[in-house]
């Protein structure tokens, strides 16, 4: 059982006081007992001892996604989310799956346009086994050319269900084409159709010797565990993988936006969608804290201004969300509405406009600030109560913000946003020139 | 203010000698009490993170809707948070956005469901909010008119979305058709037109109050004073006034009817094929998890493997045994391509038969045994997920020993048992089956699988 930290709760229950958050760095239950160690291969290994499940979260982050792509190979790192699990010189394919599930594991795994994660599952029982698993699957994958079609017909029905058959899927793909021109955020995680179909054996394998390196990748090993015994199986299994060059950096970097673009996808459905794009910073940017609170004061909750205003008051849509894309490089911040069947994408595009433009004009008050800042909060400690939870914050700080011990500053950070770098944010972000507007039009009925 | 008549402890159980038994799971202690209205309630205490969970179900729920209005409980459910006590509905929406809490109602076949999470320092604001929603909704006219309009245009908007998410509700229709689980909870375009705040008024005055309610609270407090705070919130409320409703199983059907589901365009079609199956109390439940883990319940599991791992056919495809108060549907899901839809099918179909046809090896059960438990603690690590297990355990009349002796019961199902449960899944010659695609492409190559319903994905209805 964890103990029970009653002082650090009353800290962090007035943590919105900003004397005392600038100490929640350390007020997370545990986090003095995060121990890291990094192999002579490059590997880095973070272990968080948790007793409370007598189960064990392993994510191993390769710092690889579509990113990492050009054209022809579009969708490869997706791909190879999924052939990590299909064979090694030593497992024949499924076998992998097989004995993680025999032994009470299981795994997921999924790729973004700068990551990809490997998750697994399993009852402490299976340690030395994951461990053996992980380090054959990161030193010899094997490329049986059957396995490789028939995941080749996986991946694109995978494609089919979300993107082809989601209206929602297919705009998102096309605003990313349109918002960058230059920088490879424009390619879809996913992959055009042309290049699931013909991508090659030796694409793959160069891109496994390149990308799923030790020196690429940052292991978390969170849960029922000690760091000694982690760290000693570690080194047993993947402590005689080489490293390899460091990969290419990418260094292009998107010209700045000078005109709105648009985009408008034409099919056959019942809801017209809208959504603005608009090109935003890195997850390690100075501003991300202020910008993640700028999309959840419009967009967070029945009571953000969007949800008031477009939903509640004007009746124009029935959804209205955001999301802001937070990668190595700058992203973007996405707004999207769903209107009802009939609705009048005009009046909607006004209506958002509208808001934008007033909050970047008029900036927001001292309570949407607070609402926000203690949204964050709660969603951090929500974060903290799961072995993956920790599995995932520890891993998004580390990876994306260069450090994990900064996950723990996290509340205290929201509490230095000012009102004032909210507005100069929003000033920043919603202007016309630096938009893609996305648009859904159902196409007109056939008659019956 | 006087606190109940029953009050119990329990302490956590020693379930077995068997050592392998320490790595599962059981409930921490936790602390039940009767209101004098009748209301249980569940109290546990948990301090990892200064969070607290509440989960509030009132017995009833859709089975209660009226003919012909289904989608009554759901549409009170949204009601709940539009304006309740002395709050409106926006001051009720910042409220609980602004103490960065989580508060979701919604309506199963068998109870509407209030879950709520907020940072323990706002418990009381917590208690308060659900109280009111339970208790004081308000049913403003023109928040019903916006609510009703919001639930029928979000059925239309979620036709355009992922046609999984909806599939299952198309199944429930077909297979239970003049059955109560045939009647979809979130309603449908017309039956939602039909209700009133009238008849929502009927619904909540006589089949809402306090004699129905099951209220657990997990999380950072101590039990002697969240006791208190409940009995004081609760305590008072008035009891209701109509039966619950009585539900019989549906017998297993014979033989096959298919339902094809017209999405011009698509290029994917998505299947469910199922028949009646197995209910929450069902003794063999440890035997039947174990079957349904190996035939569609995992990543290796025999229809995946089929479907996926070997052929490529599909992105996944699995069974399950949906397990409601009576037998609810034992099926089978996944999709392909359009032009592969019969092959996909078919391969669906033959491992089904192979379910029935071979024997489960001992190297079988043991890999799903310890797939179960493997899987088993992470599904109560949390304080929503302890408050939500309490309340099942509850609902279903269930003790504590359905979690604290479930790792037991695992182990110990026996060869004959697993054999046997293999019977929780219908045969071959026995399905109803739904199929979502363009109708165009596939409409004769599916007939040879029984006599065929069509139906547009746009049509009002989920059935024909």
């Amino acid at each position: 059982m964890k103990p029970r930290f009653f002082s650090l709760l009353i800290s962090a229950a007035l943590a919105s006081s900003p004397a005392l958050a600038a100490n929640s760095d350390t007020t997370v239950p545990g986090a003095d007992k995060i121990s890291t160690k990094t192999l002579a291969n490059g590997l880095k290994v973070v272990v968080w001892s948790d007793h409370d499940i007598p189960n064990v979260a392993l994510y191993n982050w390769y710092k690889v996604g579509s990113r990492n792509e050009y054209a022809g190979i579009t969708g490869i790192s997706h791909y190879f989310e999924h052939m990590m699990f299909n064979g090694t010189s030593t497992r024949k394919p499924g076998e992998f799956d097989r004995v993680m599930e025999a032994n009470g594991g299981a795994n997921n795994a999924y790729t973004s346009s700068d990551v990809t994660v490997y998750q697994d599952w399993f009852p402490r029982s299976a340690l030395e086994l994951i461990f053996d698993l992980e380090g054959d699957r990161m030193a010899n994958l094997d490329f049986d050319p059957k396995v490789v079609e028939s995941e080749r017909g996986v991946v694109y029905s995978e494609r089919r269900s979300s993107v082809d058959n989601s209206n929602f899927g297919s705009l998102v793909e096309q605003i990313d084409a349109t918002a960058f021109t230059a920088h490879p955020y424009q390619i879809p995680t996913i992959g055009w159709p042309s290049d699931i179909e013909g991508w090659k054996i030796e694409d793959l394998k160069r891109f496994y010797k390149t990308y799923y390196a030790p020196n690429n990748a940052v292991m978390f090993v969170i849960g029922d565990v000690e760091p000694n015994e982690v760290f000693a199986l570690a080194e047993k299994y993947i402590g005689k993988t080489p490293a390899q060059p460091t990969p290419t950096p990418i260094t292009t970097k998107e010209p700045e936006q000078q005109g709105e673009r648009r985009v408008n996808l034409v099919r056959e459905g019942e809801a017209p969608l809208l959504a603005f794009a608009h090109h935003s910073v890195s997850a390690s940017d100075a501003d991300a804290p202020a910008t993640e609170l700028l999309l959840a004061i419009l967009a967070n909750g029945n009571s953000s201004r969007l949800h008031q205003q477009l939903v509640e008051q004007q009746q124009i849509v029935v959804d209205v969300d955001q999301s802001l894309q937070q990668g190595f490089d700058p992203g973007l911040a996405y707004l999207y509405a769903t209107l009802p069947p009939g609705g009048d994408l005009a009046v909607v595009e006004k209506a958002l406009d509208a808001e934008l433009v007033k909050i970047a004009n008029e900036g927001i008050t001292e309570a949407e600030l607070n609402k926000a800042r203690t949204q964050k909060l709660a969603s951090f400690w929500r974060g903290m109560a799961t072995i993956s939870g920790k599995a995932s914050a520890l891993g998004t700080y580390e990876v994306f913000k260069g450090d994990y011990k900064k996950l723990f500053q996290a509340p205290a950070n929201y509490e230095k946003v000012t009102a004032a770098d909210i507005k100069r944010v929003a000033a920043k972000l919603f202007r016309r020139d630096n938009r893609t507007v996305g648009t859904f039009v159902p196409a007109a009925k056939k008659g019956n | 203010m006087r606190l109940s008549l029953h009050v119990l402890f329990f302490a956590t159980a020693l379930v077995s000698s068997n050592p392998a038994l320490s790595a599962g799971k059981t409930m921490p202690e936790f602390e039940r009490a009767v209101l004098p209205n009748g209301a249980e309630v569940f109290l546990m205490e948990k301090h990892d993170v200064p969070l607290i969970a509440i989960n509030a179900l009132v017995r009833g729920g859709s089975l209660s809707d009226p003919e012909g209005q289904e989608g009554t409980a759901s549409l009170l459910s949204d009601m709940m948070q539009k304006g309740a006590g002395k709050r409106d509905a926006k001051t009720f929406a910042e409220t609980v956005d602004g103490a960065g809490g989580r508060l979701t109602t919604a309506s199963g076949f068998s109870a509407l469901e209030l879950s709520a999470e907020f940072l323990s320092r706002d418990a009381d604001l917590m208690i308060e909010l659900a109280a009111d929603a339970l208790q004081r909704p308000r049913l403003d006219a023109a928040e019903f008119e916006k609510a009703r309009t919001f639930a029928i245009q979000s059925l239309a908007a979620g036709k355009d979305g992922d046609p999984r998410g909806l599939i299952s509700e198309y199944g429930y229709a077909f297979l239970y058709k003049n059955h109560p689980y045939g009647r979809p909870s979130i309603g449908d375009e017309t039956s939602l037109k039909n209700i009133t705040l009238a008849s929502l008024g009927d619904y909540y005055r006589s089949r809402v109050g306090g004699d129905r309610l099951i209220i657990s609270v997990v999380g950072d407090f101590k039990t002697s004073e969240m006791k208190a705070k409940i009995e004081k919130a609760f305590g008072n409320w008035g009891k209701a006034t109509s039966e619950l409703p009585v539900i019989t199983a549906k017998q297993k059907e014979t033989g096959r009817r298919v339902l094809l589901v017209d999405k011009p365009g698509a290029t994917q079609t998505y299947f469910w094929l199922g028949n009646v199956g197995v209910n929450r109390t069902d003794p063999e439940l440890p035997a039947q998890e174990l079957v349904d883990t190996l035939f569609g319940g995992r990543f290796t599991s025999m229809l995946n493997t089929e479907l996926r791992i070997k052929s490529g056919l599909s992105y996944g495809a699995r069974s399950s045994l949906d397990r409601l108060a009576q037998a609810g549907p034992a099926n089978i899901s996944s999709f392909t391509r359009t032009d592969a839809t019969v092959q996909a099918i078919d391969l669906a179909i033959a491992t089904l038969d192979r379910l029935h046809k071979e024997p489960i090896t001992a190297e079988m059960q043991e890999s799903a045994k310890n797939y179960v438990l493997g899987q088993f603690p992470p599904t109560l690590e949390t304080g929503p997920q302890m408050a939500d297990k309490l309340g099942e355990l509850a609902l279903y009349r269930l003790g504590r020993d359905d979690v604290d002796e479930y790792a037991a019961r695992i182990r110990a199902a026996s060869s004959e048992q697993i054999a046997k449960a293999v019977n929780a899944y219908p045969q071959s010659a026995d399905l109803v089956i739904v199929l979502i695609g363009d109708a165009s492409k596939i409409r004769d190559s599916i007939k040879k699988y029984g006599p065929v319903t069509e139906m547009k994905m746009s049509d009002p209805r989920f059935s024909p």
